[in-house]
């Protein structure tokens, strides 16, 4: 046997010495995916934390709850709050215009009468 | 589609349809642990169960007059067990980015023991890495759904259906890791 023979041999055992005793067969179940077992598990575990009495629970905070709105109250809503929304949008719009145009005419009125006043007499 | 849902369902759900209290109350008890082991699979959070299926189950009984045809009664819940869970994981994840310290409170892991086995562990470890609406399809298919009916709740073809769950399952494989033996 060469020297370098041993080296791999040495190699391979401690690659080899890595491996659990049980290497072969959590591969192959790895390979097979969750057993029915542990998908049965599962469901089993979640079924186990609804409390006794759960049905009662449930109907009785479905009839305490609120009645959800239909799709026209939605609607009805909707428009209405959209309808408030622009209505007070054109009145602030229109009051501020007029403002603008008092304002406006204030100054101009004012202008015309200082030159009224500045200008020479014939 | 589950047009062989029996005659007892069918005429449980119309029953339940009219108002009728005893029906629903029937309905959600018939439905409560099949609907709590879908939303474990989905959020791995022992904590949000109850609460979130106390939503779908009132979902369920505001929305069932709704319902045309009674005899796709299960499909039907289950896609409001799917879009409940994808929502509340969606707020979650809304949540973590406007309060980033949040985080770690919901990331609380279950303490140990709370879990049954590390079969159980390394499944939800495996399931939690994976996009919520893969989680949903695999979770279905547990719930012994067909593909038609899948097709159905996630409103696409049978040959997506079939596509997206090879991929889902691939990606489970990926991340499963089995505990060692004792």
């Amino acid at each position: 046997m060469k020297p370098e023979d041993h080296a791999w041999k040495a190699l391979r055992d401690h690659a080899g010495a890595q491996l659990r005793s049980d290497f072969a067969a959590r591969v192959v179940r790895a390979a097979q995916g969750p057993s029915e077992a542990s998908w049965h598990a599962l469901r089993r575990r979640g079924a186990a934390q609804l409390r006794p009495g759960f049905a009662d629970r449930v109907l009785r905070a479905a009839r305490n709850l609120p009645g959800m709105p239909s799709f026209l109250d939605q609607f009805a809503f909707s428009a209405g709050t959209a309808i408030v929304c622009i209505a007070a949008t054109l009145f602030l719009h229109s009051r501020s215009e007029a403002r603008e145009n008092e304002k406006n005419l204030a100054r101009w009125q004012q202008i015309a009468l200082e030159a009224h006043q500045n200008e020479p007499r014939l | 589609m589950d047009n062989s849902a029996p005659t007892d369902l069918v005429e449980l759900v119309r029953r339940a349809q009219r108002g009728d209290e005893a029906a629903q109350r029937q309905l959600i008890v018939a439905y409560q642990h099949r609907v709590a082991g879908f939303v474990f699979a989905m959020t791995s959070r022992s904590d949000y169960v109850e609460d979130l299926c106390q939503q779908v189950f009132i979902k369920m009984i505001r929305a069932l007059d709704r319902l045309q045809a009674p005899a796709q009664f299960e499909s039907w819940l289950f896609r409001l067990a799917r879009n409940t869970c994808i929502d509340q994981l969606r707020r979650q994840k809304l949540r973590r980015i406007f309060l980033p310290f949040g985080e770690e409170h919901e990331n609380i892991p279950e303490p140990p023991g709370a879990v049954d086995s590390e079969e159980l562990d390394a499944l939800r470890h495996a399931l939690a890495q994976l996009r919520p609406q893969d989680r949903a399809l695999l979770a279905l298919v547990q719930e012994g759904r067909s593909h038609a009916e899948i097709a159905e709740t996630l409103e696409t073809s049978v040959a997506a259906v079939k596509a997206r769950l090879h991929r889902a399952r691939e990606h489970l494989r990926e991340h499963y890791t089995p505990p060692h033996e004792t």
